[in-house]
């Protein structure tokens, strides 16, 4: 089976201070891959270096290589183009200051979309995807950014589907969502792997055991084990920190 | 921004600085000789219709807002927008930027008069005519070089601050939301077009008008001493004084009412 991403030898450092030390793995094609660990484990880096939103912060190096469907993404020349492949969910909801339907629209024009009824059905899908049509779908019209931090989070989900992106990156996308919702979220995420690439990104080990087909636990910028979600949840993964993590005794 | 950390960039910036001090100095030698020669009539307003006047200040309220405005605000993009962060270039701009904003502007009001129209008086004797008799015969010649003066002094004046505040409006608009279109395929022409600029546009406004403001209290400031300096021509210099603290005040008014008004609205949509 040929691998979605291949992750070899990625180093990251901001100016002397390391985020990633030499981290490799693979991402299997239609697989949703947890990724847990502490705060400064460098999961976030690690998307940041997938999407290339890392070139933004001046003082990150990066080393090593990263390939999406076994071409390495510092030779891909369009990088907006690579951008529209992978979907990207940041932890802190950014509302554009548009309206809602011109939010979801959003990346679809800059692909150049034009037509009015397919835009529609997008918008349609995506929110429903995001579990958000039936709360916005009477004022489309109104701000994006005046809908609350729960609501703003299922839009830039949204957003993300919009472009139907091949690699779904999600940052710690329950923050600020209330359980229920969360839960038919998952629900869409589980139906989504068939079409896509997911890597999820979280703070709550029980939503990685509960979604992920694999999960990798991060540490001070390593990977300390990568393994089946069951391997990792069991009673002895390979490392001890990650038993101590999974189960709350890390410390 | 990153701040100026390390001992070497300090460095450069001191040397960057000292640059304009330099041509401050070079510059110092001829006018010194000018102001030497100067004598009261030279500095004399030649023309006595209020009307010309007034419109001649038009004119140069209309071409500062073309000139340094815009100026301004193209240098602000560039070095936002386009210039890496640790570049000499950048330094050289924004430690000047900060030198001219940081003079009190009523020394531009004396340096304007020492400098550009001093200087176009020694001009016009170097060509061998006498400045008092040559202003009686060919005014417009007169008028142009003062015209030219107001708009260099002008343009000295707004354009740093038009920089500085452009700049700020632009790092207002949060990184999140420049990261967020970014991860949505967008490019930088369309980041800047679609999001940037909207969110910016009126901090951008208020910023060149409060700028505008600034100068015309100077201009205000200067003509008022200039009144009860020589009270010959009182009447049209007076109109003036008027038109210039009246437009200044029009001016900051407009800024703070722009931020206030409009940019409530804005700060809750970015």
């Amino acid at each position: 089976m040929k691998n979605k991403i291949e992750i070899s030898g990625l180093q990251v450092h901001y100016g002397d201070k390391p985020a990633l030390n030499g981290v490799s793995f693979d991402v299997h094609p239609n697989e949703i891959l947890g990724i847990i660990g502490p705060a400064q484990s460098g999961k976030t880096t690690l998307l940041k270096v997938i999407n290339r939103t890392l070139e933004f912060t001046p003082e990150a190096t990066v080393q090593g290589s990263v390939k999406l469907d076994g071409v390495d993404i510092d030779t891909i020349g369009d990088v907006y183009e690579l951008r529209r492949r992978i979907g990207m969910v940041l932890p802190l909801p950014v509302g554009l200051p548009l309206s809602i339907y011109d939010n979801v629209a959003f990346a679809p024009r800059t692909a150049g979309l034009r037509t009015k009824p397919e835009l529609d059905e997008i918008v349609e899908r995506c929110l429903q995807q995001a579990a958000l049509w039936d709360e916005v779908k009477d004022r489309l019209d109104s701000l994006g950014t005046k809908l609350s931090g729960g609501q703003q989070q299922r839009l830039t989900i949204a957003r993300a589907l919009s472009h139907q992106p091949e690699v779904l990156c999600l940052d710690e996308f329950s923050i600020a969502i209330d359980p229920v919702t969360t839960m038919r979220i998952e629900d869409v995420l589980k139906t989504l792997q068939t079409e896509m690439t997911i890597l999820l990104v979280t703070n709550l080990v029980q939503q990685a055991k509960r979604l992920a087909n694999r999960t990798a636990f991060f540490l001070n910028g390593d990977l300390i084990e990568i393994d089946t979600t069951d391997v990792i949840f069991s009673e002895n993964p390979a490392n001890q920190a990650t038993y101590d993590y999974v189960n709350g005794t890390f410390g | 921004m990153n701040a100026m950390t390390t001992r070497a960039e300090r460095k450069q910036k001191f040397v960057l600085q000292g640059i304009p001090f330099i041509i401050f100095g070079i510059a110092a030698i001829p006018i010194w000789k000018a102001l030497k020669k100067t004598d009261a009539a030279d500095m004399q307003v030649v023309s006595p219709n209020v009307l010309s006047m007034l419109l001649n200040d038009l004119y140069i309220l209309l071409s500062v807002s073309c000139l340094a405005i815009l100026l301004g605000i193209v240098c602000a993009f560039y070095l936002e927008e386009w210039l890496p962060k640790n570049n000499w270039a950048r330094r050289l701009i924004e430690s000047h930027v900060a030198i001219l904003t940081s003079i009190p502007s009523t020394l531009y009001g004396i340096l304007a008069i020492s400098i550009f129209f001093s200087y176009a008086g020694t001009l016009k004797v170097i060509d061998g005519a006498p400045p008092a008799q040559n202003t009686e015969s060919i005014p417009f010649q007169r008028n142009t070089t003062l015209f030219c003066g107001e708009v260099l002094t002008f343009i000295f004046m707004v354009t740093p601050v038009t920089i500085k505040t452009t700049q700020e409006a632009l790092r207002s608009v949060a990184t999140p939301v420049r990261e967020a279109v970014f991860a949505l395929g967008a490019s930088q022409w369309q980041v800047l077009r679609q999001h940037v600029v909207p969110i910016a546009f009126i901090r951008i406004l208020a910023g060149g008008c409060r700028a505008m403001s600034r100068a015309f209290a100077t201009a205000a400031l200067l003509i008022g001493i200039y009144i009860w300096y020589d009270t010959t021509d009182a009447g049209g210099m007076s109109g003036r004084f008027i038109l210039f603290l009246a437009v200044s005040l029009f001016l900051s008014v407009f800024s703070s009412s722009l931020t206030e008004v409009y940019d409530s609205d804005l700060t809750q949509r970015s």
